[in-house]
């Protein structure tokens, strides 16, 4: 009996604590409210108290999946086309520029790095790399979101920020989801697996497919409660057929995301309906990555982990200043914008997990996942502070914390 | 039509994807998981349009793609899902005893008492007196020695006359109906959780006296019963005052809050050997009239607002577990046992509200509102199949009958109860979907 009561006080009492000192802390401090509930999970998890038992997780991996997808479609449905088609080009050729320098950056360095390491051939490495190349091109957009209501206007600056965590989102998915095709653990039924491309091709399908049915399935419908139950079941049938496939069910959702926000008329409240358990699977996806983390076998794991902390933010910090650099915009965005980009939050942990559950035997595995925990315990707390460092210094005037911050406020910012 | 055929696409898609991949970490529940709300919701859709509640379509949606029938949800993806259908329940017992206000209770609250009373006493009697009636053709009675029989009888009619809070719950918070018959229908299906439980324990006390159970099962002591009721009422009243509590000082994330105190509720329940649904409906209660009105009724909104996705997965996992072969085969004993059970309740509620003096409505409707069965009655089933394996086997196939029967006829027939006293408008019925509404007052001037 003393389990589940432990259980339960821990939880109830991080839960009032995170809210209570993060609430305050985010207000005065600029804190980002997440991590802490990555450290709640490891705390309960195997490695630590043992409350949350191997077999507990095993039984809500459903749910991790479910959350991972979650995460995809909420990405997914930020994508307005008409919003993209009308936006500034160079900010969009900046941020591509950002993202793709970052993934390949990292992933080249750590195929090295854990090579020698571990004393392994390259060849072995280079999955492992690419998820955590994967892995670090994710920014949190948790900062910019945090300070958008404090700042009198929105200029480049805080645009570009805002697009490239996006940006950032879009490679990270693409790039984890084709990795996940590569290196698929193609199921012994005895025909013929299916080729990278094929299941590349698949992945795809059950996004696209997927997302042109629920549209036609969601209609016209406004009613959030109806909305919500649609595209749960959507939702919840897109991860599963992802998961069941063994592919990533962060890019099939993503599209799915994508054209139902982009193909009918209740975008907005698509988007409400999606964000209404947002949060609630966020907390739980957090929980449960922090139970789920193991050490494993191989020692000093702590080391690359630092490492791909530290490849990580150079990574980004150079990636973001020749990206701008080579687009002109170094004058308006500054040469140490991609500060901003340092934060790591929910969808570098939804990789992490995804790679831990379908490749938790591979190679190198634990040290993925333990180099995305340390990564998001380290910048998650910051994100905002990291953004701040770049708008407040450079060119966005920011409000004290004494001032108001309420919608009326975020509607004056937005009018200027 | 339209959402028809994109379900007949994903149910073909469905099974050409099947052998393709494999199973692992859940992904073929969350795969039936996902068709399954998806039916559920296209069908319950459908059912409005013909007049007939919601959760009778979710339920509809259930057989026909479960296990019985199409097999688009496999029996394992079922029992994959078992934690949503308890954290579904939990939810429920937590709205329902949100929904309740103890002022209201004070005024009505005898008058409920008795109409409980005669409708208990009568359906016990009427359904006890027909497996008497009918023994030889109930498999579980007919080779049973005297006392044997005697035990399994008072076991299965106790079971029989449990009433469903959830499906009051939903069907409430389908139609928004708040009026007189809504109000009584609700308090007696709650309080009378409270009296199934304790006569079911004071049943099974007897039927262990009288009819051995193989093995070295014990009897409950008279202090494990005592306490598995009023330690409910004293762990809920500690996690209802917790809440409360978080109300006042925290207020925020309610929706995520809601589920967490739920889960961590069951939780609670079961480590503390308490009645769960009791537990629950305890700590709603006293949330709801601990807090400021306002605060509460913050909080019994976000319940309503992840109340409607819960009672889809609820019914339509319901639905799905309910084996149409054996429920046709029983056919015949059980309906003789359903319309004796419904007779006995219309009796009973008609002879308690005359002695209350309550209102002509309820004299006249608020029985068709207790005719549904669900969650409780089968936790008991189960415990009874648990305890005479043998007997339980035959008696948990009929009991499980007699309650999808009576899950489907319930529903149709609290809907034409509350649109017949006028409690709900039909023309605006099919829009409203579990949306945030005031408390129910118990009061008949409320």
């Amino acid at each position: 009996m003393a389990g589940p009561f432990v259980l339960i006080l821990i939880v109830a009492g991080a839960y009032l604590a995170a809210h209570w000192a993060f609430e305050w802390l985010g207000t005065r401090y600029l804190l980002v409210s997440g991590a802490e509930y990555l450290v709640l999970g490891i705390l309960l998890g195997p490695q630590v108290t043992g409350v949350l038992q191997v077999s507990i997780l095993d039984a809500f991996a459903p749910f991790m999946i479910l959350a991972i997808g979650w995460i995809g479609a909420s990405v997914g449905s930020a994508f307005y086309i008409p919003r993209v088609v009308r936006g500034y080009g160079p900010i969009y050729r900046v941020a591509f520029a950002e993202a793709t320098l970052a993934l390949v950056v990292t992933a080249v360095f750590l195929v090295g790095a854990l090579a020698w390491l571990y004393q392994l051939p390259l060849a072995d490495t280079v999955a492992p790399a690419t998820a955590l190349g994967a892995i670090a091109t994710a920014s949190s957009p948790a900062g910019v979101a945090m300070l958008r209501r404090r700042l009198v206007r929105r200029g480049l600056v805080v645009r570009q920020i805002e697009l490239a965590t996006a940006i950032d989102a879009f490679v990270a998915i693409v790039a984890f989801s084709l990795l996940m095709c590569i290196d698929h653990g193609a199921p012994a039924t005895g025909r013929r697996a299916p080729t990278p491309t094929e299941w590349a091709v698949i992945s795809v399908a059950i996004g696209c497919v997927g997302g042109s049915l629920f549209h036609l399935f969601v209609g016209n419908e406004r009613e959030i409660d109806r909305l919500f139950i649609s595209i749960a079941g959507a939702v919840i049938l897109v991860s599963g057929a992802a998961a069941y496939l063994r592919v990533s069910p962060l890019l099939p959702t993503m599209l799915l995301g994508a054209i139902l926000a982009n193909t009918r008329r209740n975008r907005s409240e698509i988007r409400q309906a999606l964000g209404r358990v947002e949060r609630p699977f966020y907390f739980v996806l957090l929980v449960f990555a922090g139970a789920a983390w193991d050490p494993g076998t191989i020692a000093w794991w702590i080391v690359p982990a630092l490492v791909f902390a530290i490849v990580r933010a150079v990574a980004k910090l150079g990636a973001a200043r020749l990206a701008a650099l080579v687009n002109g915009l170094t004058e308006s965005l500054g040469g140490r914008w991609g500060r901003a980009l340092l934060g790591q939050g929910g969808l570098a942990i939804a990789i992490a997990l995804n790679y831990q559950l379908f490749h938790g035997t591979a190679l190198l595995a634990d040290v993925v996942f333990s180099a995305a925990i340390v990564s998001v315990v380290l910048t998650d707390l910051s994100s905002a502070r990291f953004v701040q460092s770049v708008v407040g210094r450079f060119t966005e005037p920011v409000l004290d914390a004494q001032t108001p911050t309420g919608p009326a406020s975020a509607l004056e910012a937005e009018r200027k | 039509m339209r959402r028809f055929v994109i379900l007949a696409l994903l149910y073909v898609g469905v099974q050409l994807m099947l052998p393709l991949g494999e199973q692992g970490h859940g992904s073929e529940a969350l795969v039936t998981f996902g068709f399954l709300i998806l039916a559920a919701y296209t069908v319950g859709e459908l059912t409005v349009r013909l007049g007939l509640p919601k959760i009778v379509g979710y339920l509809f949606a259930g057989m026909a793609f479960g296990p019985s029938s199409l097999s688009a949800v496999s029996a394992t993806a079922i029992g994959r899902l078992a934690p949503v259908s308890d954290l579904a329940i939990a939810l429920i017992a937590f709205l329902a005893g949100a929904e309740l206000r103890w002022r209201d209770l004070r005024v009505s609250g005898s008058k409920l008492v008795r109409m409980l009373g005669c409708e208990l006493l009568l359906s016990l009697l009427g359904i006890a007196g027909l497996l008497v009636a009918l023994h030889r053709w109930i498999p579980f009675l007919a080779d049973a020695p005297a006392a044997k029989s005697a035990a399994f009888i008072v076991l299965f009619s106790t079971i029989a006359i449990a009433h469903s809070p959830s499906v009051t719950v939903a069907l409430l918070s389908e139609t928004g109906a708040r009026g007189t018959v809504a109000k009584s229908t609700l308090g007696i299906v709650l309080l009378s959780d409270v009296a199934v439980v304790v006569l079911f324990t004071v049943s099974q006390t007897l039927a262990r006296t009288i009819a051995p159970p193989a093995g070295a099962a014990t009897l409950p002591s008279p202090g494990l019963v005592v306490w598995e009721i009023a330690g409910a009422l004293l762990v809920g009243g500690a996690i209802g005052l917790i809440v409360a509590l978080y109300l006042r000082l925290v207020h925020r994330e309610l929706m995520l809050f809601t589920m967490l105190v739920t889960l961590f509720g069951a939780a609670i329940a079961q480590a503390t050997h308490v009645e769960i649904l009791l537990t629950l409906m305890t700590a709603g209660f006293v949330a709801e009239n601990v807090s400021h009105s306002e605060r509460s009724e913050a909080m019994r909104s976000a319940l309503e607002r992840s109340a409607a996705p819960v009672f889809v997965v609820f019914f339509a996992l319901a639905g799905a577990q309910i084996a149409i072969r054996e429920v046709m085969s029983a056919l015949p004993i059980v309906l003789p046992i359903a319309i004796v059970r419904a007779l006995g309740i219309w009796l009973g509620i008609g002879i308690g509200a005359r002695w209350t003096r309550a209102e002509a409505v309820e004299q006249r409707y608020v029985w068709m509102g207790l005719v549904s069965q669900a969650g409780v009655a089968i936790g008991l089933v189960t415990l009874v199949s648990s305890l005479y394996p043998e007997a339980g086997a035959s008696m948990r196939t009929l009991l499980l009958s007699l309650i999808a029967v009576n899950q489907i006829a319930g529903p149709v027939l609290f809907r034409r109860a509350l649109v017949r006293s006028g409690e709900v408008d039909v023309t605006a019925a099919p829009d409203v979907v579990s949306r945030p509404a005031p408390a129910v007052s118990l009061d008949s001037t409320g």
